[in-house]
């Protein structure tokens, strides 16, 4: 299957716009609800990240919070800049490494999917205690995968190009 | 010069091998860090052990089954494939067998790379872990230490995998 250039860009774009109308309910709908004790808490992204803080371990509350907050948000944005400057000359050397850094920290906010994953398989322990997914997982599962697919998408010898379609 | 970049030139000697060495090594540490539980979690008197993928299914059972097939996928296939294309590619260049489909397993490596999530899996481990304290009492289990091995033997092979070296050596092969 070979894919003409100018629909590249189109995908990538779909992609990355569907990324980032579905960042904002992975932000703010729960991805999971914890019992603890009895006591049932829906917890969002950002909750899980200050729910660590406050338990005073804030090295993993940062790497969560950079992993699954402001990675996808970075990996989002400068998708958008690369994308935007697509087919105009200019600062294709920052934009070649830019897509490179994407590519390479991108798969950190996969953080958020495997505690989720590991945290699930507690599931129901009695009435005491219990892990359960919420809607929210969905919503940041999709944008992890929007967003992969949309740097897999616009190859970098895209940004090289430097007529206008 | 290339798009503004130099070109590698010079390519050192055996780093084929050594990827097809921490590969080997690799696909048994997947076989380990699969079927070994990583930790094991109890609350009053219920325990119960855990590997990778009885996450995975537990994620299915609540009905989120296209986060469990991304945790599952970035988690247990793609490291495994990985790891086996790697295998499969530089046994190839190393031996000078003339295998069939050597083009497609190199596709695959290149394909499956930023899928190759283990180290990161194992980061979430020890967050989850400090979590799941909350709850109740959890134990580290050997499987954990087949995890970080994983992992490390995943990023040396994926370093020592040179793919300009691979070209040349399936040019010579074909």
């Amino acid at each position: 299957m070979t894919v003409s250039d100018s629909a590249r860009v189109e995908q990538a774009w779909a992609l990355v716009v569907t990324g980032i109308i579905l960042y904002v309910p992975a932000n703010i709908l729960p991805v999971m609800t914890m019992t603890v004790v009895g006591d049932i808490q829906p917890l969002t992204v950002l909750g899980g990240v200050q729910e660590l803080y406050d338990s005073g371990l804030w090295p993993m509350a940062a790497v969560v919070f950079l992993a699954s907050i402001v990675v996808p948000f970075l990996k989002l944005a400068s998708l958008t800049w690369i994308l935007l400057l697509h087919g105009k000359p200019g600062l294709q050397r920052e934009r070649t490494s830019l897509r490179r850094i994407v590519h390479s920290i991108g798969s950190w906010s996969m953080v958020d999917v495997f505690l989720l994953s590991i945290l699930a398989a507690v599931g129901q322990l009695g009435v005491l205690a219990g892990v359960q997914a919420e809607p929210g997982a969905f919503f940041f599962a999709a944008v992890l995968v929007c967003s992969l697919l949309a740097a897999e998408v616009y190859k970098p010898r895209l940004i090289w190009q430097t007529e206008t379609i | 010069m290339r798009c503004g970049g130099r070109l590698k030139t010079s390519i050192s000697g055996h780093s084929l091998q050594v990827a097809w060495a921490f590969a080997t090594a690799g696909l048994f540490l997947v076989l380990l860090a699969n079927f070994e539980p990583i930790l094991t979690f109890d609350v009053v008197g219920n325990t119960q052990s855990n590997r990778i993928f009885t996450g995975v299914f537990e994620l299915i059972g609540q009905g989120f089954w296209p986060v469990a097939l991304l945790a599952g996928f970035a988690g247990m296939f793609a490291p495994a494939m990985h790891l086996g294309a790697i295998w499969y590619v530089t046994a190839a260049c190393c031996l000078g067998l003339r295998w069939p489909h050597l083009r497609r397993a190199f596709r695959l490596v290149e394909i499956l790379e930023p899928w190759n999530l283990v180290p990161v899996y194992a980061i979430a481990t020890v967050v989850a872990v400090v979590k799941l304290k909350m709850l109740g009492t959890v134990a580290w289990q050997q499987g954990a230490l087949w995890v970080i091995a994983l992992s490390l033997c995943s990023l040396f092979a994926a370093q020592a995998f040179n793919p300009e070296l691979v070209e040349e050596k399936l040019e010579v092969l074909e």
